[in-house]
């Protein structure tokens, strides 16, 4: 049977402005940028570190200059957002059945903000202990 | 029915315009009026050429999908109580349209066929005769219990901008349902499942987006499913990797 004659909307470049959700979605995904350029400052870390004392201190100089921390607050800032839209994802993708019972929603994402909150409490201590 | 509200209709009738248009009813309304009973309304009272679909009235048979004010939705499960001055309803995204809000959904009919989204058992111990009967615990069941509660509505295509993109990917509801029969204890077709399932147009095509779970009418949760599928799908392929 010949099909009738029909129309196919195109998707137009602003589709994820029309709603909160997709907006959200968006946010989400673009965390990745300030986080590779955290990543390239502990790669150029890494190699200061092996090219001698100069080149270890100018990186240090450069992690402390004030535009670098801001960037890096946001860094942490977008790790974080990012942490909140994706730890209540996990359980819903890797549910947790131990017997018959499904480990609650609240228990794993509880769970996951635990650990973040013992990594970051462990290394402040560390380096209050350290300085 | 003292109170109306003004709706606009997408329609798109090809021998009269080649581009859809947006036409304005006035519609009376209650509490329980849906947008489903506006289109009825509409079609009875003020103008029989509207052409939708619809079925049931109760949210199970998946037919009366649209877009209202952009978001798809079940026209049986809407009510025009939850609207504003501001109702505009089209015919689902990223489907064809054939005629006002009828869209062709052959595409999701394709990908539905690839999945195999039925009991695959070739073995030995499969029932046989009337007497003998698969058994499954409740525990058994509940591992995709939720997964075959899809209506096969096809809101969650409409919700995704990937299959919007490109429809070749199989979108949230085929790879739901391939889900559902894969973690069945009674089905031994998953081997037969994973290759559609572990190409680019199948789950990887998926970006997490989530609004499909957000649409879903049913709360079967696509995205999990989809996402659920990724491991299955690293799996799959490692193994074939490691085989040869």
């Amino acid at each position: 049977m010949q099909k009738p004659a029909s129309y196919r909307p195109s998707m137009s470049r602003r589709w994820w402005l029309q709603h909160q959700h997709f907006v959200l979605y968006m946010l989400r995904e673009a965390t990745v940028v300030p986080l590779v350029f955290f990543a390239g400052c502990m790669i150029a870390g890494l190699w200061a570190l092996n090219s001698g004392a100069e080149a270890w201190v100018s990186w240090q100089a450069f992690m402390a200059n004030p535009l670098v921390i801001l960037i890096n607050l946001l860094t942490l800032a977008a790790s974080l957002f990012h942490a909140a839209t994706f730890f209540p994802l996990m359980p819903r993708v890797m549910p947790i059945r131990i017997g018959a019972k499904t480990l609650p929603v609240n228990a794993i994402v509880g769970g996951m903000w635990a650990v973040v909150a013992i990594i970051a409490i462990a290394l402040v201590a560390y380096f209050i202990w350290r300085a | 029915m003292s109170q109306t509200k003004s709706i606009r209709v997408q329609r798109y009738l090809p021998e009269q315009e080649p581009e859809p248009f947006w036409q304005n009813y006035e519609v009376p309304f209650d509490e329980s009026t849906s947008i489903l009973d506006a289109l009825n309304y509409i079609k009875d009272e003020l103008d029989n050429t509207l052409s939708y679909r619809w079925s049931c009235r109760m949210a199970i048979c998946g037919s009366c999908g649209v877009m209202v004010n952009g978001i798809p939705k079940l026209g049986c499960k809407t009510f025009l109580r939850e609207y504003g001055t501001r109702v505009d309803i089209s015919a689902l995204a990223h489907f064809p349209v054939e005629r006002d809000l009828v869209v062709d959904m052959d595409i999701f009919m394709e990908h539905l066929e690839a999945v195999k989204p039925y009991i695959i058992d070739k073995s030995k111990g499969r029932p046989t005769g009337e007497s003998d009967t698969y058994r499954q615990t409740p525990a058994q069941m509940a591992r995709y219990h939720q997964f075959s509660n899809c209506i096969n509505c096809g809101l969650c295509y409409a919700a995704c901008p990937q299959f919007g993109l490109n429809n070749q990917f199989l979108g949230p509801a085929a790879i739901t349902l391939a889900q559902r029969y894969n973690l069945d204890n009674r089905d031994k077709g998953k081997r037969e499942r994973m290759a559609a399932l572990s190409e680019h147009d199948g789950v990887w095509s998926c970006t997490f987006v989530g609004f499909c779970s957000t649409v879903c009418p049913k709360h079967v949760d696509p995205a999990a499913a989809v996402n659920q599928g990724k491991i299955e799908a690293a799996k799959y392929t490692l193994i074939n990797l490691l085989n040869g």
